[in-house]
């Protein structure tokens, strides 16, 4: 049988995946053949048809053509700092007239030109040989180094920038630097099997790995077993693959990849999945991008879905229907598992800041509002918000969630002077307005709602929370808000927050006697959404508090029907990278428990919350609450900002 | 030492085997929680399929003046005559059941506990059950924990059968099980040095059951006891159940700590909660129901705990004073539509039963008919 010509990079970090090929152990031998090239030769190779399967870098799976498979499960990833690709240069950033690009590596150029342009520079870009990149570093010009050469440079010059780290604080994702592609059936599903098995092998076998490395550069075992263990990431899992999908689709619309590349996979014997869905407008009705499988047993759908399969939607409706609770939460924490598997679980000392309770919108469920005129409305003066904010700053808060009613007295100037001014005078975040209030400034000011983004970020706005989804589905939504925005609307303003770099949450709030359907519909909303954006960082859902609300419903809003539709929701959605746990609504002894039912964040020590507690539900936690249920629950609390980047340890 | 592994506990439930007490510290240790759930719901599973109970019952507290001094009580050494304490005439009792009976409210059972009082005749109790009875003779009077059965056996120098013999003639029908709290004599030296101690707490059980009466028993859980003293209390419970089959259910009962002397004590989680309610269904193989007392777990614990060994819910419990007077905020009362609702939302078949777990009703009989949100505080609120 002829083997399978693989081309595999000749840097450190594709040791790991092979490891066992390298090495040509039982089946792998007879089934492979592997060189070693740099980046840009291994998609040479591969387009030239002298490899079957290379190592190849994402742009130049994006480049090369749009018919390529990936081998499902490996790649050379990384979240945050990487090392191996980095600016440098004697000069900041914003001082670089030329930057120079390795030929070598088509994606780290790529990325480097598009993190380039999102600050807003335009410095001259010119390739170089990867041999004497380093040698052109001199005055205003910078480089990017990549691979080995790269933690020389690190040494060497006054500005280095790692370009993982700028990716993720910019994407909150992961980036895929590479995975295994080649052309339909090159591969088999044991062929894949054995990658995986290689993969496997290597990283168990990482000090072995960065040893030998060591003895043939200047890098010491300990600082290249480092690397292996902490910079790079060898899974392709749901977070890395909407990484890779908010990369090409960047890239795309910056005009530095010629296609909006869509992933897809070799058989790996389980059905194919196209994870991209390219749409201008999403259609309503909700577009299904899982696949059904109604002749697979309960276990089966679990299983595949723990594993990180995406569900399709009568899948998912089966789930809910029949499945056992205890089986439901074991499949969402293996999933959380997959994404989390640290054991830690975050959350954010934040404040809950209601600026105005005037509002026009009138909403059933909402205790909170007064309509305009009544005496005991209010819009909080700076002096009133001064005082919160520094008592925030005080206990240790990063953040202001900045949440009122629709208020006809306030323009989008009101928004932009308040912006800068807390920005200049409080180290806070703002995590401001939901849709339905940028929807109404919108309105208000007869401008589009991407050109109110725009100017609300300008002044500071920092991301917007996920608020107002309630149930994404117009019927329901006209029976209990019928003033509100349409889920189209809604959906509209996190696209095109998305679109201007904004990190939003998705919510959900069920029990207002909706349907299953309607649950999955809303879910499917927000997966189809952030496939094609990856702009949200969490997902957050919570039973409606129906207490003194004019809304009389007799749903059900019992804890176990929480912690059912949260495993589902963690199932569902595979490309949200974080679920919070809901505790200000369930109670802290539920959040706990919904740790174990796919939560990774417990949310925030609120130091003022408004509109919930006037229906009803009356929970407060400190964070030294907060970090007591987390670890008797058995995690690891760490504090967060909204990109859900850890913060530094607490001294304890 | 090293524990037993997840894998050795899991083999012995599968296989039926009575778990060791390694066992029951490991599964106190095991990290991920839903393990030990899952495999608890097996076993609850094979023991009850679906079936979830509960009653329609309420409790008198006829004194609560206390010569003990517990440490986690609010009631602690409480005397007469000082404003806290209450106890009540015969006529006052009796018109809380003529009330119910009057309404025609199918109660079954009525759970009597009270304070270790030291100026109330012997004839106190039995006239209040037998007084109890004349006005509803079918209903079951569930009265009196070992420690107060004990008291008296002290207090009006009987015997422990005498004490039993002379209530159960007057109409007592069986024990409630608290007063356990832990076994362990550290611990009781520190939190309820008054009481009797684990030996004849369990003489008192086994009087009773020699007697042909049934009994619950209980464990008083997330003060300063370790989880080894929380295991040995489950398996000398365990032990007695082998000798006498007399007990119907144990209730691990969350420590609360307002109004009291361990005030400082932050009290369990949730997580703790369902962990003990879990590894409680594993190591109790011999007593057949475990109960999750919503007054003191709360509404929401209560119903997750349905999927963590729990198969009963208790009852309506209107007039609980005990655990509401050290903080508890649940509901005074839940109807039995709400426990109802509770327990279809969790997936599960509720029946009503009596004391003694004849079915009173199940199926069709007990479709809820009315809107469950009736009291959205009463049922959202937890402690």
């Amino acid at each position: 049988m002829k083997k399978i010509r693989l081309a595999a990079v000749s840097f450190l970090n594709s040791r790991p995946i092979t490891y066992a090929l390298e090495r040509g152990q039982g089946r792998m031998g007879e089934k492979f053949d592997l060189r070693y090239e740099l980046p840009s030769r291994c998609a040479d190779l591969l387009a030239q048809g002298e490899a079957d399967l290379a190592l190849l870098p994402s742009a130049s799976y994006a480049a090369i053509s749009d018919d390529l498979r990936i081998v499902p499960g490996i790649a050379v990833a990384g979240k945050g700092p990487v090392r191996t690709v980095l600016l440098v240069g004697q000069v900041p950033w914003e001082r670089m007239d030329v930057i120079g690009t390795d030929s070598a590596s088509r994606t780290s150029a790529t990325l480097v030109q598009l993190l380039t342009r999102d600050r807003g520079l335009s410095p001259r870009f010119e390739t170089t040989t990867h041999a004497h990149i380093m040698d052109t570093v001199v005055g205003t010009r910078g480089a990017l180094m990549i691979g080995d050469p790269a933690f020389i440079a690190a040494e060497r010059f006054p500005y280095v920038y790692d370009l993982g780290q700028e990716w993720t604080k910019w994407v909150g994702l992961p980036f895929v630097y590479a995975v295994w592609a080649g052309r339909p059936g090159a591969i088999d599903a044991e062929g894949v099997k054995l990658l995986q098995e290689s993969l496997r092998l290597g990283l168990q076998h990482r000090a072995e790995i960065a040893r030998g490395w060591a003895e043939n550069s200047h890098l010491t075992p300990e600082a290249c077993e480092s690397y292996l263990q902490h910079n790079i990431r060898y899974q392709l899992g749901a977070e890395e693959l909407s990484g890779a999908t908010a990369f090409f689709d960047r890239a795309f619309k910056a005009g530095l990849l010629p296609r909006k590349a869509a992933l897809r996979f070799f058989d790996d014997g389980r059905p194919e999945r196209p994870i991209t869905t390219v749409r201008t407008a999403p259609p309503l009705p909700v577009p299904r991008t899982g696949t059904d499988h109604p002749q697979k047993s309960l276990d089966a759908l679990l299983t595949d879905a723990a594993a990180g399969q995406r569900l399709g939607f009568e899948d998912a409706l089966r789930l809910y229907d029949k499945a056992s609770t205890i089986d439901l939460g074991m499949a969402a924490d293996l999933r959380r598992q997959a994404l989390h598997g640290d054991g830690t679980v975050t959350y954010i000392i934040d404040r809950n800041v209601n600026y105005t309770n005037v509002c026009v919108t009138r909403c059933k469920f909402c205790n909170f509002y007064r309509p305009p005129g009544r005496a005991d409305g209010y819009t909080h003066s700076k002096e009133v918000l001064a005082k919160r904010l520094q008592e925030t700053v005080d206990l240790g808060g990063v953040q202001i969630l900045l949440q009122g009613g629709l208020n006809p007295d306030l323009p989008l100037a009101y928004y932009e002077d308040l912006f800068r001014w807390m920005k200049a005078n409080f180290p806070l975040a703002i995590h401001g307005l939901s849709p339905e209030e940028i929807r109404y400034i919108a309105e208000l000011e007869n401008m589009s709602l991407r050109g109110v983004i725009e100017r609300l970020v300008a002044a500071g706005l920092d991301s917007i929370p996920g608020g107002g989804a309630e149930i994404l589905d117009d019927e329901i939504r006209e029976r209990i808000s019928p003033l509100k925005c349409s889920t189209e609307t809604w959906l509209e303003v996190m696209r095109q927050g998305h679109a201007l770099g904004l990190r939003t949450t998705g919510t959900m709030v069920f029990g207002f006697g909706e349907t299953p359907q309607h649950i999955f519909n809303h879910l499917e909303h927000l997966r189809a959404l952030q496939d094609e954006t990856a702009g949200f960082t969490a997902f957050i859902c919570w039973p409606f508090q129906a207490e003194g609300t004019r809304l009389k419903l007799k749903d059900d809003t019992t804890a176990m029907r929480y912690l059912r539709v949260f495993a589902l929701s963690r199932l569902y959605l595979d490309n949200f990278p974080n679920l919070q746990v809901s505790w200000p609504t369930m109670g802290p002894d539920v959040g706990q428990v919904a740790l174990r039912f796919g939560g990774n964040d417990f949310g925030s020590a609120m130091i003022e919350e408004n509109v919930v507690s006037q229906a009803g539900a009356v929970f407060k936690l400190s964070g030294d609450d907060i970090e007591r249920y987390v670890r008797e629950a058995g995690f690891v609390p760490r504090r967060r900002n909204m990109r859900y980047e850890l913060l530094a340890a607490r001294q304890v | 030492m090293t524990l037993p592994s997840f894998a050795s506990i899991r083999d012995k439930v599968k296989a039926q085997e009575p778990l060791s007490f390694d066992d029951g510290v490991a599964l106190f240790h095991h990290k991920n929680l839903l393990d030990v759930a899952s495999l608890a719901n097996e076993v609850r599973e094979r023991m009850h399929g679906d079936r979830t109970y509960f009653n329609r019952n309420f409790h008198i507290n006829a004194t609560n003046v206390c010569v003990a001094g517990c440490r986690f009580c609010s009631f602690a050494r409480l005397e007469e005559g000082s404003p806290q304490a209450q106890t009540l005439t015969h006529e006052e009792a009796f018109a809380k059941l003529q009330r119910r009976v009057d309404a025609n409210e199918a109660v079954t059972e009525i759970h009597i506990v009270n304070g270790l009082h030291p100026g109330l005749p012997f004839d106190y109790y039995t006239k209040l059950l037998s007084g109890l009875k004349a006005i509803k003779p079918s209903i079951h009077l569930k009265a009196f924990t070992a420690v107060e059965i004990h008291y008296y056996h002290q207090r009006y120098g009987m015997s422990i059968e005498e004490v039993l013999r002379q209530l159960h003639a007057a109409g007592l029908d069986s024990l409630p099980g608290g007063g356990a709290e832990i076994f362990a004599p550290r611990v009781r030296k520190k939190i309820c040095d008054d009481k009797c101690n684990a030996e004849e707490w369990l003489a008192v059980h086994r009087a009773a059951h020699a007697m042909g009466m049934r009994s619950n028993c209980t464990m008083l859980y997330g003060h300063i006891e370790t989880l080894e003293e929380r295991v040995d209390h489950m398996l000398q419970l365990r032990a007695l159940q082998d000798e006498t089959g007399g007990f119907q259910t144990f209730i691990p009962l969350a420590f609360h700590p307002d109004n009291n002397a361990l005030m400082k004590l932050p009290g369990p989680t949730g997580a703790e909660d369902l962990r003990t309610y879990a590894v409680a269904r594993l190591l109790l193989h011999n007593i057949p129901h475990l109960k999750a007392y919503w007054v003191m777990l709360g509404v929401k614990t209560s119903q997750t705990a349905l999927w963590f060994g729990a198969n009963d819910l208790d009852g309506t419990v209107q007039e609980e004073k005990i655990y509401h007077m050290a903080g508890a905020e649940t509901p005074q009362t839940l109807t039995p539509d709400e426990i109802v609702r509770l327990i279809v939302n969790a997936g599960r078949t509720p029946v009503e039963r009596d004391t003694l777990y004849n079915v009173i009703a199940e199926g069709e009989a007990l479709v809820p008919n009315k809107p469950f949100r009736r009291n959205v505080r009463s049922l959202e609120v937890v402690q």
